[in-house]
């Protein structure tokens, strides 16, 4: 899987791109873990080249929004497509997090 | 680590006599075929999606709690959704209820005791030897019940198979269940299977609800 990564001011950005899946959940949470041990806390996951999303890529994301909330950070999401929104919203991780419509707004958001 | 089913049996024995809580069938057998989806879910053997359960790879996990489950969806050949995959488990829930209160007995966390009634009829309970498992598994729950706090995937899936099966009436007095009713809500949806479980379990009661007071 093709991860984008990038440091805007004091924001971590990882933007996954084609499908995120259990064929390759395992790495994107690699990736995660790798950022958080690095000290990141405010991290920014950018779904505008997300396809699609299935339970075992939900699941990373909760594990690193409660990573980032037992260390005082910050996750947000942002770009979600209609599809991937639908998923959101329906699992109820609307409810768990702060969903912009796009990296620019993110990152106003959070610096 | 207890397997989800083991879990879930824990929660359904009365801690005084070993007996059942009186619970619906079909809630214990739905929750029964939860547990195990959602142990091959967190065990990489599956994944979902809003319409698909996906199976990921057929490897068996060695457990035979598990792989009688998997080995179906492997032959099986066709994808369904969670909800067929739930229900159709669930046929087979007296055998997952058995091998999950076999080895609870075997690791000596439970005994196993049986009952005659009028010399003909048997009944079986289990009464507690070690309680240390189910209240790790009752702190865990409480703990995202009572906290805000971002729950962890093993968290949510025991959280929704207790609110499958009405485990909280027992667990919670009402004025707790109440306070307690949003967080269950919020949690519950978490896990596509436990959503799927959670609609298997309203349906029938939605239809014997129906039997018994029809619309004319």
């Amino acid at each position: 899987m093709d991860i984008g990564e990038s440091k805007e001011d004091a924001v971590f950005v990882l933007e996954p791109k084609g499908r995120l899946d259990s064929a390759n959940a395992r790495s994107f949470e690699e990736r995660v873990l790798a950022a958080l041990e690095k000290g990141e806390n405010a991290l920014l996951i950018d779904f505008d080249q997300l396809d699609y999303i299935s339970s075992a890529g939900l699941r990373v994301l909760l594990m690193g929004a409660k990573r980032l909330q037992q260390s005082g950070g910050t996750i947000a999401l942002c770009a979600l497509s209609p599809s991937i929104h639908e998923v959101f919203e329906i699992s109820g991780f609307l409810t768990i997090f702060t969903v912009h419509s796009d990296r620019a707004a993110a990152l106003a958001a959070m610096g | 680590m207890l397997r989800f089913a083991e879990e879930i049996m824990l929660l359904l024995l009365d801690d005084q006599d070993g007996s059942f809580l009186p619970i619906p069938e079909w809630s214990m057998q739905c929750a029964l075929a939860g547990a195990v989806l959602m142990d091959l879910a967190l065990d990489d053997r599956i994944d979902t999606d809003l319409e698909s359960l996906i199976l990921v790879d057929g490897k068996p996990t060695g457990d035979p709690l598990l792989d009688p489950t998997l080995e179906r969806v492997v032959a099986s050949g066709e994808v369904h959704g969670a909800r067929y995959w739930v229900e159709n488990t669930a046929s087979y829930a007296d055998e997952i209820r058995e091998a999950a209160l076999a080895r609870l007995v075997e690791n000596g966390i439970l005994n196993r005791e049986e009952d005659r009634f009028l010399w003909v009829f048997r009944s079986r309970r289990y009464p507690t030897v070690d309680g240390r498992a189910e209240r790790e598994v009752k702190l865990r729950i409480m703990g995202v019940l009572l906290s805000d706090e971002i729950p962890d995937p093993r968290d949510i899936v025991i959280i929704c198979l207790c609110d499958a099966c009405g485990i909280f009436n027992e667990l919670l007095s009402p004025r707790e269940l109440e306070r307690a009713r949003g967080r269950i809500d919020q949690v519950r949806k978490m896990d596509l299977i436990g959503q799927a479980v959670a609609k298997s379990v309203w349906e029938i009661q939605a239809s014997l609800a129906m039997a018994a007071h029809p619309v004319y």
